[in-house]
């Protein structure tokens, strides 16, 4: 069994445990990430969620601020289709590897954010939100 | 069926027949086809603008929220939409695209953010894109007319043709409930009888402008005119992908047969992926 895999799996055991909200809601506003209240923290790649339509860089971190340790779900700002343009791979990170993200962290307290960046610690390679020459840009 | 409990069998046939009998002519005349595509079809297309490629839509300059491009509202439409800024702007967005609806027209033109690629047949012009489970819309090039009473749909029944240099499309047909944004997080309701027009042009080599007209009398006082710069792209890298709109509410596992199956991630009442121990119970976060 991969790392990867198990990283699911875990995932997906926790997830048997709390109810799930009943909504379905991919594609929305970020309004509810607070961008005057950016962060910065040590964090572990559990797994890069390469979905549509909203890619999604889940983590692990210890106790952040008055955060609790656990998993953080940071939310890229648009799709792998967009993102590949901009030179990401679903293979950008892999679990396991050590980074500092920077996000803006969900108004409501929980462990969720809009990725703004991150830096492997290893290479110390920058990965952010690029650009697609003659495209607006995503938030 | 009602009609089988009260006929009897020998009865229902005949009704059958009769049926049958009598629709036939009216499906024949009812039903005009597409025919099949000459070489002088092709040639046709051959010599007007090429619109061949994939196109990333640029920035959203022609209507700045406040700007004099912005829609311009009825006065009993303007005061919900400042309700709906206030709660986008305190981070409770209404949102407008949340439940993965097809976004349909104004939206696929104003607030797209993927690639766009047009492909150019005898009859048609197909408009694909990358969202709504990679979106498709037809706009009909072969000179037929609106139907009288079209079928609502989200982005309407689209009729198009070449004037010069230009491809003029019109549109209607579109459910009221479709959107006239003004962000990811603020829209409203076209609330029925809306109206578009479209008119494509190559600006460039490698450009592209879209402009779009908005007639929507139960909201608007005036049409909204707003236009988008679109950049040609032939990199290979840019060809469109998969994407479907709903594939972000799910993470890959495996059941207990070793299956493999999506299961659903929690989300907030926004639409953001929440941690999977944090679906409902906000923790004591910062933010709080």
């Amino acid at each position: 069994m991969t790392r990867r895999l198990r990283t699911v799996l875990a995932l997906v055991a926790t997830a048997a445990l709390v109810p799930i909200a009943p909504a379905a809601q991919a594609h929305h506003s970020f309004a509810m990430f607070d961008p005057t209240k950016p962060m910065k923290f040590d964090a572990v790649v559990q797994s890069l969620q390469w979905t549509a339509p909203h890619a999604v860089l889940w983590v692990a971190a210890g106790k952040v601020d008055s955060y609790d340790p656990g998993v953080w779900s940071l939310e890229l700002p648009t799709s792998p289709a967009n993102l590949a343009k901009m030179g990401w791979s679903r293979n950008s990170v892999k679990a396991g590897d050590k980074v500092i993200v920077e996000i803006n962290p969900m108004r409501d307290g929980r462990r969720a954010g809009q990725f703004k960046r991150a830096t492997l610690t290893a290479t110390g390679q920058v990965l952010s939100i690029g650009v697609i020459p003659g495209a607006q840009p995503p938030k | 069926m009602i009609i089988d409990a009260l006929l009897p069998a020998r009865s229902r046939a005949r009704l059958s027949i009769a049926l049958v009998l009598g629709l036939a002519p009216l499906i024949c005349a009812a039903a005009p086809a597409n025919p099949a595509p000459t070489r002088a079809d092709w040639t046709t297309i051959a010599d007007q603008p090429d619109l061949s490629g994939v196109w990333s839509p640029g920035p959203l300059d022609k209507y700045g929220p406040g700007g004099a491009e912005a829609p311009h509202w009825l006065p009993q439409v303007a005061q919900q939409i400042d309700a709906l800024k206030g709660l986008d702007a305190a981070g409770r967005p209404q949102n407008i695209y949340i439940n993965c609806l097809p976004e349909g027209l104004p939206s696929s033109v104003t607030q797209n953010l993927n690639s766009v690629e047009f492909l150019v047949t005898p009859g048609r012009i197909t408009i694909l894109g990358e969202l709504d489970g990679n979106r498709l819309r037809r706009v009909w090039t072969d000179g037929r007319p609106h139907p009288a009473d079209p079928d609502p749909s989200f982005s309407g029944h689209s009729i198009g043709h070449w004037q010069d240099k230009a491809l003029v499309i019109d549109t209607i047909g579109f459910l009221p409930e479709v959107f006239i944004p003004l962000s990811q997080g603020v829209g409203f309701p076209n609330n029925g009888d809306m109206h578009v027009t479209e008119r494509i042009t190559l600006t460039g080599p490698d450009s592209l402008r879209q402009d779009i007209v908005v007639d929507a009398p139960h909201v608007l006082a005036a049409p909204w005119h707003a236009s988008r710069i679109y950049t040609r792209h032939r990199d290979r890298s840019f060809d469109l992908a998969e994407s479907s709109c709903r594939e972000g509410d799910f993470l890959e596992s495996t059941d207990a047969h070793g299956n493999a199956v999506f299961v659903p991630v929690p989300k907030d009442a926004g639409g953001a992926t929440l941690p999977l121990d944090q679906a409902n119970t906000p923790s004591k976060g910062t933010h709080q």
